[in-house]
């Protein structure tokens, strides 16, 4: 994976002793993974189809934002949280504040930002909105209309 | 009249928030400018050739008087005191200030007008018939189900960031005013054989360098599983559409890779798995709801004789720019805004505080918005037409071109695009003067002539019957012709005549082309007709002879 930052650092406590693995090296030896409980990182390409029979014995998931125009990790996010009702945590990591909101809104439950946004308030982003239009994985705070 | 309800109106002014803080961190260097280009384009602002370009969405085209005076105003203040309206029910305006920017969506927002997703690679502006709601024989008024559609892809959190540009129309009438399969995404309204009211579905449409007509992927939606249905196919776009490769980004390339059998099998097996989730079914209550905010403000007026006035102009400009209206009593007036030498569809300030105050005597307060560039006054009593028209006259808005020639469509370009391979104004206004005699013009009869600047095709040229593409060859302005396109009756690619014409002969081809459909035309034969029958050799024969 390109520039993906280290995926241990944003863990949280409770999850340090998951072993975390790729994508490719998961679906290439489902069976190696079965036993252990595992954590999965998945690029953008990634077809996250072929998580959905695994999901049981997954245990956190970290999808990848870099790439500020690629929009591909707010589906993988839906199938996960809305469609497959993934009860472990969804993670974004290199996450860009603008796009906090619809992160979280697809089904991500913690992220950990890019550098360049520290120090700005992340709630103008993740919670600037007191309504929405549409269904979604979560709408929590927001007045629902539609 | 629909108008927003408070809660909406706090949406647009917190959608504004948010953009001024990214604004603000763009200036002072915290946001790059190829993210903050990303955010901007989601709010309608461009960088063009000389300033900043805004692009205001009218959705479904429907303005009212107190919004089109807004209007006037920020062409005063923040512009050069013009806007122009576009292809796609949207206005632009040219010469806008970045530090100014937010100040002016607050002021657009209190009329509920904004400029959310009119560019960016998200769900677009949703079209519709400018004449919904005023003719006979339509299944529905497609407003309220717009209104809806755009609203559900309002800021959607899954498909904010997809491929390309997504851009949906919707028709409930007979005749295609909105184009529907050269979009992204067509609805067509229909009615099954039980009565029930549901959407034929196109998907993959498109102009540009590969122009497609959309293929229809469902026959027949349920009006309340229509929002489901639609997020299967940006499921299935966002997840699959090519986003390696800047010139296939559209959903019409992954639409013809994959073909339209399969796609359609992949959004089908998507939909199963959510069309009877509660939660993605439209809401029938608040539809009913719009659908009354909707209704026609008239009522059939008793069917009183009235003489109507005879004058040689109102008789010419009453042909051309008047239809009727489904209510007894009333008509449609259709304005030009055509000028010589003008872009097609700019208007000035003053012309839009004149339309504002004709609509409020003339139209109960509603204007609607074509991809004509025109203006319509939805419902003038038919005992007031001979005033209105005379008001127009007097502040020349009277031109009887609609539905001639002479109401060329053109984008900006090359004067303000800077996108553009070529001039396409200028060009709209030799072809006006070549065709000036009345006349011809009457004698011609309903023909599209149709400029696009370059192969982003934003003036629809590959749809007219007559479409003009500029491009350069050797540093010099060139044209290509396609003829009989069209999109009204049925949909169709136009045909290219053959290598491209010089900007020079360009006006002398057209002519050409024309002279060999008045020659072929038998009675009241269209443009299309007339070529289906003679085939493209004719024209060939007299363009490069
Ligand atoms: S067709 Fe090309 S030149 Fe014309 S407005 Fe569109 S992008 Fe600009």
């Amino acid at each position: 994976m390109s520039d993906i930052l280290e995926p241990k650092s944003i863990v949280n406590k409770a999850n340090e002793n998951i072993e975390l693995v790729e994508f490719d090296e998961f679906i290439n030896n489902i069976n190696k993974y079965e036993t252990l409980g595992v954590g999965v990182i998945i690029k953008p390409s990634d077809d996250i189809m072929l998580l959905k029979d695994s999901l049981y014995f997954i245990e956190l998931v970290i999808l990848d934002f870099n790439n500020f125009d690629d929009g591909r990790g707010y589906s993988q996010a839906y199938f996960l949280s809305k469609r497959w009702g993934f009860k472990g945590e969804i993670i974004g990591i290199n996450a860009h504040l603008d796009q906090l909101q619809f992160m979280l809104r697809s089904g991500v439950t913690s992220y950990e930002l890019l550098e360049d946004y520290k120090g700005f308030n992340e709630e103008d982003y993740s919670n600037g909105f007191s309504i929405c239009y549409q269904a979604a994985a979560n709408n929590s705070g927001l007045r629902e209309k539609y | 009249m629909y108008q927003y309800s408070p809660e909406d109106s706090e949406f647009l002014v917190e959608r504004v928030d948010q953009f001024e803080k990214q604004l603000n961190r763009h200036l002072s260097g915290d946001l790059d400018e190829a993210k903050f280009r990303s955010l901007r384009l989601r709010n309608g602002l461009y960088m063009e050739l000389h300033a900043h370009m805004l692009r205001v969405a009218i959705p479904y085209g429907t303005l009212n008087s107190i919004q089109l005076r807004a209007l006037a105003d920020v062409a005063d203040k923040y512009d050069r005191g013009f806007g122009h309206f576009t292809t796609r029910q949207n206005i632009q305006f040219n010469w806008i200030e970045l530090p100014e920017i937010a100040n002016l969506l607050r002021e657009l927002s209190s009329v509920g007008l904004h400029a959310i997703q009119t560019s960016g690679k998200a769900t677009r502006n949703i079209t519709a018939d400018p004449l919904s709601g005023l003719t006979e024989g339509e299944i529905e008024d497609a407003r309220p189900y717009c209104e809806l559609i755009r609203r559900w892809f309002n800021l959607h959190p899954e498909f904010s960031w997809l491929p390309g540009k997504f851009k949906i129309a919707i028709n409930g009438a007979k005749l295609d005013e909105t184009a529907l399969k050269i979009h992204d995404l067509g609805l067509r309204l229909v009615r099954s054989d039980e009565g029930e009211i549901g959407f034929s579905v196109f998907v993959g449409g498109g102009l540009g360098a590969a122009a497609m007509v959309g293929a229809e992927t469902a026959s027949f939606i349920p009006v309340e599983d229509i929002l489901s249905y639609l997020e299967s196919v940006m499921r299935i776009y966002n997840l699959k559409g090519r986003r390696d490769h800047q010139k296939r980004l559209r959903i019409k390339f992954l639409v013809r890779e994959l073909g339209a059998v399969e796609f359609s099998r992949l959004v089908y097996e998507d939909w199963l798995q959510t069309k009877d989730d509660p939660e993605l079914k439209l809401n029938l209550i608040e539809l009913e709801g719009l659908k009354k905010d909707f209704e026609l403000p008239i009522k059939p007026l008793p069917q009183a004789k009235f003489i109507d006035k005879v004058d040689f102009n109102y008789s010419i400009w009453k042909k051309n720019n008047v239809r009727s209206h489904k209510i007894s009593g009333y008509s449609i007036v259709n304005v030009s805004l055509t000028k010589l030498g003008a872009a097609p569809g700019d208007a000035s300030s003053e012309q839009m505080r004149i339309l504002a105050d004709l609509a409020d005597k003339y139209s109960e307060t509603e204007l609607r918005t074509t991809k004509r560039q025109t203006i319509v006054f939805p419902h003038v009593r038919k005992d007031q037409v001979f005033d209105l028209w005379q008001s127009l006259e007097k502040y020349e808005l009277a031109s009887p071109h609609q539905g001639t020639l002479a109401q060329i469509v053109a984008c900006p370009g090359g004067d303000y695009c800077d996108l553009a391979k070529a001039v396409s104004i200028p060009i709209a206004t030799r072809v006006q003067k070549r065709f000036d005699d009345m006349n011809k013009l009457l004698d011609i009869g309903d023909l599209n002539i149709n400029i696009s600047g370059c192969e982003n095709s934003c003036a629809h040229h590959h749809v007219a019957d007559i479409g003009l593409l500029g491009m350069q060859k050797n540093g010099e302005e060139y044209y290509q012709i396609t003829i009989a396109g069209e999109t009204l009756h049925e949909t169709i690619i136009g045909k290219k005549l053959g290598p491209s014409v010089s900007g020079e002969n360009v006006v002398d081809a057209v002519e050409e082309i024309v002279n060999v459909y008045l020659d072929n035309r038998e009675e009241e034969e269209r443009f299309t007709d007339v070529f289906k029958r003679i085939g493209i050799n004719p024209y060939k024969e007299k363009v490069y002879e």
